[in-house]
């Protein structure tokens, strides 16, 4: 595997169907849910808004009704006080009416009637906190004021008094004055709101002035009705009158001490029920309700800021989700591209694995029925059909190059068997009986070995053995024109040869180089390692080859043409048939002077580190 | 051996490639999963603001039921301390003019080492070696109402007392003869407080300033004060006008001039109000008040001293302001709510 195999199959990877399923998937997904979170975070903002603001006048609605039935509850109480008999008794049975001065009662019924007005006005203090004092007085007549042991302001005129002109002002309900300060107890100067009440003369004797009844009403029920409900954490509500007077603010205090301000202007302006003061982050929410029965004006306050941070925990949540979602929706995109591809891609690494040959490991399980899974089958087949198919071309070329193999060693010169046998007549009929035994002995181990022995393959020892006997029977033939020499290093003699090389190569030697030479040749056959390879090589000091000779010399039907078949063309073709094409004869060759023909053929045991380097 | 070398090295190559993957995807997710819980916790983070609480202490002048001005300022810095979470310490003494007691208790608060001292300083120099060691602890100091004499304060929170005085004097002025003769009743000799509204009040008379027949000095007792003025009413037979310069000096005043029976043709007027102060007022006693914002003042020192020490900008030298009252404007709504203190909610 090379590098830059490495690059394009990571560039593969990239444009892979896997990472394309998983873009769209992803991107799919993520636009949906990135959509979805935008536009739910754009309406949370207004849709908390919307809600506060509905709960805010819900509240600021049913306290409105709680104040006001709380005043009528009063107003209830007030009314009962005020119309009762006792207390006309109490106000009216003593009149100046002109000069003279009535009494209806003796001083007697007079305390009677005190005394049961005060003990149920004490009741009614004692029973609610909420009220501050409570009385009836006529200017200038009787007073009695909470449990009797209070008086009236000496220096101050009652007239003066809003309360009092209220209750006046009114006939038969009760006049409301928001907070004010009471002046006309001596000793103390509470702020309250006060209740009022005209209390008409219906006594036989007219005359004189009505007298009024009040109630004094402390802060403390109107506080308890104002924070019942919080409207937020930094929410408030308060109360304002017809004119915009604070009747209650929880921080009344700061307020008439200068050290708070309220947007009361705004909220007495305000056309709705809501009105928004945009002061940046300070911005408030007023929410109002008008009383009819008391004229007054329950405010709402909010903190815009605290609205938006309940808004901004809501958009948080919604982003937490929102990437928890995208996480996940990556891993399960991720997931199905890759369940999706998984086939595909066992099928293409699997394809890869028989574009380099290996069918061994190519087939691929089919996971699904799918069209991959089709698919998957489809090549499982055709890879089988593929492997037989190779298999078959291989031992066919196998059978072919062994019969051409064999075609090829079975050629053996039978000129040279002719005229060797025609040597042994001569020798015989000229009665060289040792000659006739030795070269008829070489020629029978020559047969031997070409003939009988049925292997392809023979050690190189057996090789030279082989040549030795042909040398012999030519040396013989030749008697003065040829000597020969084998030096063959005895470690190579083990290695394998195909047989039949080395003899066709002495014979090109004799009948092409030294046959044409004057004096007498020499033939030289050695043999050694070098390196991985076992050399061999034929040297004859011949006549030699001219160039151009040397160019053809492994042409077939050149060397056919010469030599009767079994010739160098034959020899090369085999050595490269059996070892390939890094092997084989290389000869050598200079005019005159003789021929080197050197064989290389591979040691077999160190063959196989060679190819790995190579 | 080439077809089994290249299947071992295809097999070791898928075999690394695919944890390199995932380690990518893991990598990613982990980024975006922290990214997001950066972004939650950025939010809850900046819904939270950690605010210490500072510890103040103010030492009046003093602390007593009977006068509404220092009631009325202790509530209110009360109200801030509340508002504003800090705990707030009141150390004062029984009696106004104990300078010596006061001292004691400046010395006892800069032993606690509060972060800020707050004090009316009943000397205008008897506190200030006490005051440098406190600046030097790293005390912070805030005057209320007076000061003394050294410029040591990082704070202050008073009435304009010129202004005062200069309110009163412009009423006495605009009502008085040529002749009429004034006696000024004060509190204290030297205090800070007594100095500006004496001056003050001359300024506001005007060339008419020279008809001050007398300035005697109360010592903020109720008693000193009407027994000054029964001296005072004895020793000019023609006086018409008596000024008090602080509540002490103008109740007592006011209660001799009562007492006396001389209310028809004495005029008193006076400084700071209360329940009894207002009564007099409606009995004809009393012409003029002017009236101090003593709620908003203890508010205020503390709620400015507060903001300083975190750190925020703010005023040096603030006025809380002052009103004059008279029998014809008592009863409007913004003179009740500085005549009166509105405490009826949440009486703690």
């Amino acid at each position: 595997m090379t590098k830059g195999n490495d690059y394009g199959r990571v560039l593969g990877k990239v444009k892979s169907i896997q990472n394309a399923i998983f873009a769209a998937v992803s991107i799919l997904v993520l636009s949906a849910v990135l959509i979805v979170t935008a536009v739910s975070m754009k309406y949370t903002r207004s849709s908390i808004f919307e809600n506060s603001v509905v709960y805010t006048r819900t509240i600021i609605h049913q306290m409105n009704q709680n104040i006001d039935s709380y005043i009528d509850y009063m107003d209830n109480i007030a009314s009962m006080l005020a119309e009762s008999e006792d207390a006309q008794q109490y106000l009216f049975s003593e009149m100046e009416g002109g000069n003279a001065r009535y009494r209806l009662h003796t001083e007697a019924e007079s305390k009677e009637i005190r005394d049961r007005l005060l003990s149920q006005y004490t009741a009614i203090l004692k029973g609610r906190d909420d009220i501050k004092n409570l009385g009836i007085l006529r200017i200038g007549g009787n007073y009695l004021i909470n449990e009797g042991t209070q008086h009236l302001n000496p220096n101050l005129d009652i007239r003066t008094q809003e309360w009092y002109q209220k209750a006046m002002e009114c006939q038969e309900e009760s006049g409301l004055t928001s907070s004010h300060v009471q002046h006309a107890i001596e000793g103390e100067r509470p702020w309250v709101i006060t209740l009022s009440r005209r209390i008409p003369n219906t006594l036989e004797h007219k005359g004189g002035n009505d007298g009024a009844f009040f109630i004094d009403l402390n802060y403390s029920a109107i506080s308890e009705l104002c924070d019942q409900n919080s409207i937020g954490e930094k929410g408030y509500v308060f109360i304002l009158d017809e004119e915009g007077n604070v009747v209650y603010h929880p921080q009344q205090q700061q307020l008439y001490n200068e050290l708070q301000t309220e947007n009361i202007e705004t909220v007495m302006n305000a056309d709705s029920d809501t009105v928004l003061t945009d002061d940046g982050d300070n911005g408030k929410l007023y929410t109002l309700s008008r009383s009819e029965r008391t004229g007054w004006t329950v405010v709402g306050c909010t903190n815009v800021a605290e609205l938006m941070k309940r808004s901004k925990q809501a958009q948080s949540i919604y982003l937490l989700t929102t990437i928890v979602l995208v996480v996940v929706s990556l891993m399960l995109s991720s997931a199905i591209a890759k369940n999706i591809t998984l086939p595909i891609q066992r099928l293409r690494d699997s394809m890869a694995r028989v574009q380099e040959g290996d069918f061994e490991a190519a087939d691929v399980e089919v996971v699904s029925e799918n069209e991959i899974g089709s698919l998957t089958t489809s090549f499982n087949v055709m890879t089988h059909r593929i492997q037989e198919l190779m298999e078959q071309n291989i031992y066919e070329q196998e059978e072919k190059r062994k019969s051409e193999l064999k075609a090829l060693q079975s050629q053996i010169n039978p000129h040279f068997l002719y005229n060797t046998l025609d040597s042994i007549i001569w020798m015989a009929e000229g009665k060289k009986n040792e000659e006739v035994v030795l070269m008829t002995a070489s020629l029978a181990r020559l047969l031997r070995q070409s003939i009988s022995n049925e292997d392809e393959v023979v050690s190189v020892g057996q090789e030279v053995e082989y040549a030795r006997s042909y040398l012999t029977i030519q040396k013989m033939r030749y008697k003065d024109k040829l000597e020969f020499r084998i030096e063959v290093a005895p470690e190579i003699s083990s290695v394998h040869i195909i047989k039949l090389v080395l003899q066709p190569i002495i014979e090109n030697a004799i009948y092409h180089g030294l046959k044409y030479k004057e004096s007498k040749g020499l033939l030289i056959i050695r043999g050694y390692a070098k390196e991985n390879n076992a050399v061999l090589e034929i040297i004859d000091n011949g006549v030699g080859m001219s160039k151009e000779t040397l160019d053809h010399i492994f042409e077939k039907h050149k060397v056919n043409y010469h030599s009767n078949g079994v010739g160098v063309y034959n020899v090369q073709k085999r050595l490269q048939l059996y070892y390939g094409n890094d092997y084989g004869i290389i000869y050598q060759s200079e005019k005159g002077k003789g021929t080197v023909a050197t064989i290389h053929i591979p040691i077999p045991g160190k063959q196989e580190d060679g190819n790995e380097e190579a | 051996m080439k077809k089994h070398n290249q299947i071992t090295e295809e097999h070791t190559a898928h075999g690394v490639r695919n944890p390199g993957r995932c380690k990518k995807w893991f990598l990613l997710i982990i980024v975006i999963v922290l990214a997001g819980v950066l972004c939650i916790c950025g939010c809850w983070w900046g819904q939270k603001d950690s605010k210490d609480k500072w510890s103040l202490v103010y030492i009046p002048k003093t602390q007593d039921g009977t006068n509404d001005f220092w009631t009325s300022l202790i509530s209110g810095a009360h109200m801030a301390a509340r508002e504003y979470e800090v705990s707030l310490d009141i150390m004062a003494p029984e009696r106004e003019q104990d300078v010596e007691k006061q001292n004691e208790l400046l010395t006892q608060a800069i032993e606690e080492k509060p972060d800020a001292i707050l004090i009316s300083p009943s000397s205008f120099t008897a506190s200030n070696e006490l005051l440098e060691e406190a600046k030097k602890k790293g005390i912070s100091i805030t005057f209320v109402d007076s000061y003394t004499e050294e410029n040591i304060q990082d704070l202050t929170v008073a009435t304009d007392n010129l202004e005062v005085g200069r309110k009163l004097g412009k009423y006495v002025r605009q009502m008085m003869e040529p002749d009429t003769q004034i006696a000024v009743v004060s509190h204290v000799k030297g205090v800070s407080t007594a100095v500006e509204r004496e001056l003050g009040f001359r300024e506001g008379l005007g060339d008419l300033s020279e008809n001050i027949v007398e300035v005697m000095y109360c010592n903020s007792q109720y008693d000193k004060s009407y027994d000054l003025t029964m001296d005072l009413m004895e020793k000019y037979p023609n006086l018409q006008v008596i000024a008090g310069m602080n509540e002490y000096s103008s109740v007592g005043a006011a209660r001799a001039v009562k007492d006396c029976g001389a209310e028809n043709w004495i005029q008193v007027v006076g400084v700071d109000s209360s329940q009894e102060a207002v009564e007099l007022m409606e009995q004809g006693v009393f012409r003029a008040l002017v009236v101090q914002k003593a709620f908003k003042m203890g508010y205020v020192g503390v709620r400015e001293t507060v903001r300083m020490l975190n750190g925020e900008a703010v005023d040096k030298d603030i006025d809380s302001g002052s009103e004059l009252v008279t029998l014809e404007n008592m009863y409007t709504s913004e003179n009740e709510k500085l005549l009166f203190p509105f405490n009826s909610i949440r009486q703690e």
